[in-house]
């Protein structure tokens, strides 16, 4: 899981049939040097399937790859990134 | 499995399910040279790993699964051992 802030919302207007009805964010994945600096995240934004309602700034952990639709499991669905929990802080040094 | 510098820890109240109860890491993975490979990762710990400690992590999905107990878990990487 990498650690993302959250930078806005997707809507979607024709989808895949698996992932009708479901809340879209985007995130920016952070670096080592940004979080050790409480900077801005530099990565390449991923948009993320979200569940539990993360908010504009929140930071949440991005579980990628086949793990992503684990929650799902055994339903199939086509997902490269799940919010699995937004985080209340994180102590980094 | 990789090496990885512990560098901090998370606090998260909503979550998936799964990880109630899981001491969460913030783990930097490394490469042979020793230098950061990639951007961190947060890890599920039953070890009492803390910042600063090198540690072995393990991106086996299946293996966390089991290691939760939660069929349904989107954790990858756990700590499988504290370096000396």
């Amino acid at each position: 899981m990498r650690i993302a802030e959250v930078i806005g919302t997707v809507t979607l207007s024709r989808c895949h049939p698996a992932v009708q009805g479901y809340r879209w964010i985007i995130g920016v994945p952070y670096s080592l040097k940004a979080l050790k600096a409480n900077a801005a995240p530099d990565g390449e934004d991923v948009v993320i399937l979200d569940e539990l309602g993360a908010g504009y700034g929140s930071k949440i952990g991005v579980s990628e790859g086949v793990e992503a639709s684990m929650p799902f499991h055994p339903n199939k669905k086509p997902l490269d990134a799940y919010c699995a929990c937004i985080l209340d802080a994180l102590n980094v040094r | 499995m990789q090496l990885a510098n512990v560098v901090g820890h998370a606090i998260s109240t909503v979550k998936h399910p799964s990880m109630t109860g899981w001491r969460l890491l913030v783990v930097q993975p490394l490469t042979t040279q020793g230098k950061a490979d990639g951007e961190p990762q947060l890890a599920v710990d039953s070890l009492g790993a803390g910042t600063g400690h090198q540690v072995i992590i393990c991106n086996d999905g299946a293996g966390t699964r089991q290691l939760l107990g939660h069929k349904n878990s989107p954790v990858r990487w756990f700590v499988m051992g504290i370096c000396d």
